[in-house]
């Protein structure tokens, strides 16, 4: 034992002494050594052997003195650190001597690794986590259908019958997201989001509480329904994460509610909706007794061994059972659609896309690494052997490779990671809350250790090859070999692979995002109807509770626009409850024009119904084109009905040729909300232009009630939720606090959301498609430039080995332009092929294209042919440079250098 | 093969060096004639081999050294056995006269069938 660390401490001892006084350490040996020799001869002197012969043979016998001290070196302890540090510092040399090679090995690196990483992160987090509910797989959302096709969520009574006769769920459960409501409680006044949800509600997603219990059976009913579910952030937010909160009395839209429970950490549903809260449903009259009032979403677990087919099946039987009886109900379809499906939605055709051309990026800079290192490795070749013949073994030189080749690769993964975070907090930024997952976009450790690995690999393995082959050769014959140094068959055969599959790779990714650069660019261009410079708008939900019962036009709205008219800076102020460009699909199914010929299925054509203010007109700068707006002068609740309809309308139920204004319109969906008076008949009393409902879709038939006519009774319910709109003088953000300011005035009560500008309306709207073209565009640029880079790389270091044969020719008589002709066409050739596989694989990527933007090759063949040959012309500019320095070679010189 | 011989020889070096040592400090040339003397010219032991064995004994705390005059009064760095020196040369002789006795042994009985 004592022994042991006798041991111990004379190792530590040498490797301090080697280390610290290397220098002296080495004098020490040169003495000993000179002494050896010295003595040795004297010896021999002795025996009659003349001093000179003495001292060769002594000399002889040492066999060389460095050679011996590097022997004695090795032996001792650290010998491996120190030679580590050698090769650290030749190859950190090496990359100053020539930055340009090590500094695009590193950046390749670090732009594949952070790239790869930050997008895949991304993809991850959207696409690939499974949702938090237990067992997702048997979760399906029901979209339901009316018989014309359209979404429509199921009505109060008829989800009732269809969770009672239906056999294929354990749990049909029904919701309806609230929007913003204020809470108070001892922990102070905070907004937050409320989802409605029957008794059953988290029996479909089988995932417990943290702390208290779900709603019990029943709980959905008037008189028991008070009592509210929290979500994990809004516990941990707003009440502290006591564990007390259990049993709590808390305030809401005036009435009070006890909470039952904190849900688990990560537990929300709808997935979009942040800081929310979760309560039994709270029916109205009409929601209660009215089967044609579509409101309520449906969400169910199948039972075990059901599948969603069958469950479908199950649901039409329903139907068709109540469709005897009840006209909503007959012809409904339902699609029970696969939760995550249904929750990643139709971004999965994208970021799928976007998947494979972050793999095509990596592909490509790995590609890249490894063609410039090998190709360097060819040029070293020579001096490996030369190496290995003064006397270096092969594991010293492949320790040499393996240190410079992770320099490169250590330094290149650590920039790769930064820029990954980097990015990451970039895309963040951009996603907003638009894509239903962003905000819980991290990056994702396991991927980025796969693209550390996968790329230091490729980076190792390429610097390697050198030192792998010369196992294969002697010295001698590397040595000789001269002009052949990588010109095997393999080898050529191997940088041609690259020089396609780069060009080809950089080609798809080229097109598809030139397609979706030419998609956003005419979404952008979109006749809009408006112009959505210098507009605010501000989604309001009027609590219920507070306004229960009241005349919500004459408490709240009308003295909200007044106010907000009066504003310094806003030219004109209006109401709508369904925003232009931000959503649609609330319609009528069942119009009918009165002197018309009766549309064979009325329910196929549906027209948009809006409830305004004037104002919203002035705001929009929308024209009149026939009659008159609605007035609230002439237009109220007790007055004849009057519509203003746009010209979509018009095109689709007015007879060519008939004057639209005065004709009159049958509308029995709005009936129920509208019909206070006893004629039922709905005039039309003016024609406005078409303003988008949704900016993917041509403008839907639409016709707009004014607000003044809906009778104070049920005004809560058709108008409690609506925006704002406000067209202002100045920038429109300017106003923003002055907005809230009035808002607050009116009714602090009213929970309120940030104002937006329109222009940010229709920015989120196209978010998606911006966050993908920047990201393609950034994609394709970052392919060409690499594709450039290695295509440089490549074909000059092809050109550079061939500089003896081009020699040769010269000599022999070719003229430069034969030489040039020659190098043009090889490198033509490999760009050819690049091309060729690269519009191969573009069309073989259709289907994955095609869920994002559709290719019509007739329609974009210029757009692809303009690429592939500006593709083709970079290529062969990037052989431009080496072969004219080739054809410049001086014969002589040429064969000399080799 | 080739990897054993060679154990097998440094083993060899190590003892001869040590057992070179027991009888007083030496410098390296000294070692290497008393070596020579030892085997009777059997073994030649060259710097190449001579330098690096010194160098690792040292380390391994085997030996010391330091600097002296030689017997022409030349500078010279004499090595001499510690007392785990001492030890090893112990161990190693006990156990290269069990090797020896049992090749022989071997030897003879190959010899004699």
């Amino acid at each position: 034992m004592l022994r042991g660390c006798g041991m111990v401490w004379s190792r530590v001892r040498s490797l301090w002494r080697n280390w610290f006084r290397r220098g002296g350490v080495d004098a020490d040996l040169d003495a000993e050594v000179l002494a050896f020799v010295e003595m040795s001869a004297e010896e021999d002197a002795a025996r009659g052997v003349t001093p000179e012969e003495a001292r060769r043979r002594a000399l002889a016998e040492v066999g060389g003195a460095e050679r011996l001290k590097q022997q004695v070196r090795e032996g001792r302890a650290g010998a491996g650190i120190e030679s580590v540090m050698q090769d650290l510092r030749f190859g950190g040399r090496q990359v100053v001597k020539s930055p340009g090679f090590g500094l695009t090995v590193m950046a390749t690196l670090a732009l594949s690794i952070g790239i790869t990483t930050a997008v895949f992160s991304v993809l991850y987090a959207m696409v690939i986590r499974p949702l938090p509910y237990q067992d997702v797989s048997r979760i399906a959302a029901m979209d339901t259908r009316s018989a014309s096709g359209g979404p429509q969520a199921a009505s109060y009574p008829e989800y009732v019958d269809w969770r009672k006769m239906q056999h294929s769920f354990t749990a049909l459960a029904g919701y309806s997201p609230q929007g913003a409501v204020g809470m108070k409680s001892d922990a102070g006044a905070v907004v937050l989001n409320e989802v409605e949800g029957t008794d059953n509600f988290f029996t479909v997603f089988e995932v417990n509480p943290v702390l208290g219990r779900t709603f019990a059976a029943g709980e959905d009913e008037d008189g028991r329904n008070n009592v509210v579910v929290l979500s994990y952030e809004v516990w941990q937010q707003d009440f502290g994460g006591k564990a007390d909160v259990v049993g709590r009395r808390v305030q809401m839209d005036g009435s009070a509610y006890t909470v039952i429970g904190v849900m688990r950490a990560g537990f929300r549903f709808p997935i979009n909706v942040m800081n929310s809260i979760y309560v039994p449903l709270h029916l109205t009259p009409t929601q209660r007794d009215n089967r044609g009032n579509h409101w309520l979403q449906t969400v169910a677990r199948l039972k075990p061994g059901m599948t969603a087919r069958q469950a479908e099946a199950d649901m039409d039987t329903i139907f068709a059972a109540l469709g005897k009886t009840d006209m909503f109900d007959a012809g409904r379809t339902v699609h029970a659609v696969d939760l995550t499906m249904y929750v990643v939605g139709d971004t999965a055709g994208s970021l799928r896309l976007l998947l494979y051309a972050v793999l095509a990026v990596l592909v490509i800079g790995c590609v890249n690494v490894a063609g410039l290192l090998l190709a360097r490795g060819v040029k070293r070749e020579r001096e490996m052997a030369l190496r290995s013949a003064i006397g270096a073994r092969r594991g010293r030189i492949v320790r040499q490779l393996l240190t410079e080749a992770l320099l490169f690769a250590v330094c290149g993964a650590g920039a790769g990671v930064v820029l990954a975070y980097g990015l990451l907090r970039l895309i963040r930024m951009l996603l907003i809350a638009s894509l239903s997952r962003g905000a819980e976009v991290q990056v994702n450790l396991p991927v980025l250790a796969a693209a550390l690995g996968i790329s230091v690999g490729v980076t190792v393995l390429a610097a390697m090859m050198p030192a792998l082959r010369l196992s294969g050769t002697s010295p001698t014959m590397a040595l000789k070999a001269g002009g052949s140094a990588g010109t095997t068959r393999g080898q050529h055969r191997l940088r041609t692979g690259f020089v396609v599959t780069q060009v080809a790779l950089a080609l798809a990714l080229l097109v598809v995002s030139g397609l979706l650069l030419h998609m956003l660019e005419k979404l952008r261009t979109t006749e809009l109807g408006f112009n959505p410079g210098q507009m605010l708008t501000a989604e309001i939900n009027l609590p219920r509770g507070r306004y229960a019962g009241r005349d919500v036009l004459a408490d709240f709205y009308t003295p909200l626009v007044e106010k907000v008219q009066a504003m310094p800076g806003v030219r004109a102020a209006g109401l709508i409850q369904m925003l232009p460009v931000q959503g649609w699909g609330w319609n009528s199914e069942h119009i009918h024009i009165y002197g018309t010929a009766p549309l064979k299925n009325p329910r196929t054509d549906p027209a948009e119904v809006r409830f305004v203010t004037p104002g919203y007109y002035k705001v929009f700068q929308n024209a009149l084109v026939e009659g008159r707006l609605g007035d609230a002068a002439i237009d109220r609740p007790t007055t004849r009905l009057a519509a203003v309809v746009n010209e979509a309308f018009v095109k689709k139920f007015i007879p060519a040729g008939r004057d639209p204004v005065g004709m009159e319109i049958g509308d029995n969906d709005q009936m129920e909300t509208l019909a206070s008076q006893d004629n039922p008949r709905v005039l039309i009393v003016g024609v406005v232009k078409n303003i988008r409902q949704s900016i993917y879709q041509p403008p839907f038939p639409e016709m707009d009630y004014n607000i003044a006519q809906i009778p104070p009774a049920v005004s809560l319910n058709a108008i409690g939720s609506m925006h704002l709109v406000v067209r202002t003088s100045v920038a429109p953000e300017s106003l923003v606090p002055q907005l809230q300011k009035v808002l607050h005035d009116v009714d602090a009560t009213v929970p309120l959301r940030e104002p937006e500008t329109m222009m940010q309306v229709v920015a989120d709207v196209l978010t998606f498609q911006r966050l993908e073209n920047w990201l393609f565009g950034a994609f394709a640029g970052l392919a060409v430039l690499l594709a450039v880079v290695g295509l440089y790389g490549l074909i000059s270091h092809e050109v550079e080995l061939s500089t003896r044969d081009i020699g040769i020719k010269l000599a022999l008589g070719a003229s430069r332009g034969r030489i040039l002709e020659g190098i043009y066409r090889r490198v033509g050739w490999m760009l050819g092929v690049g091309v060729v596989l690269g519009l191969l694989v573009t069309v073989a990527a259709e289907k994955f294209i095609g869920a994002v933007v559709a290719v019509g090759l007739a329609k974009d063949g210029l757009l692809i042919v303009a690429l592939a040959v500006g593709l083709m012309g970079v290529g062969l500019l990037a052989a431009a440079v080496p072969a004219r320095r080739a054809s410049g070679v001086e014969p002589m010189e040429a064969l000399r250098e080799e | 093969m080739a990897g054993k011989a060679t154990n097998l020889l440094q083993g060899t070096l190590d003892l001869l060096i040590l057992r070179a040592l027991m009888t007083g400090e030496l410098h390296g040339l000294g070692v290497s004639r008393r070596v020579e003397q030892m085997t009777r010219g059997t073994f030649q032991v060259k710097p190449g081999s001579l330098f690096p064995a010194l160098h690792r004994m040292e380390e391994n705390g085997w030996l010391t050294s330091f600097w002296g005059e030689s017997e022409n009064h030349r500078k010279a760095k004499f090595y001499r056995l510690t007392k785990a020196g001492e030890r090893q040369l112990g161990t190693e002789t006990a156990e290269w006269q069990k090797i020896a006795l049992a090749m022989g042994h071997a030897l003879k009985t190959a010899k004699g069938v």
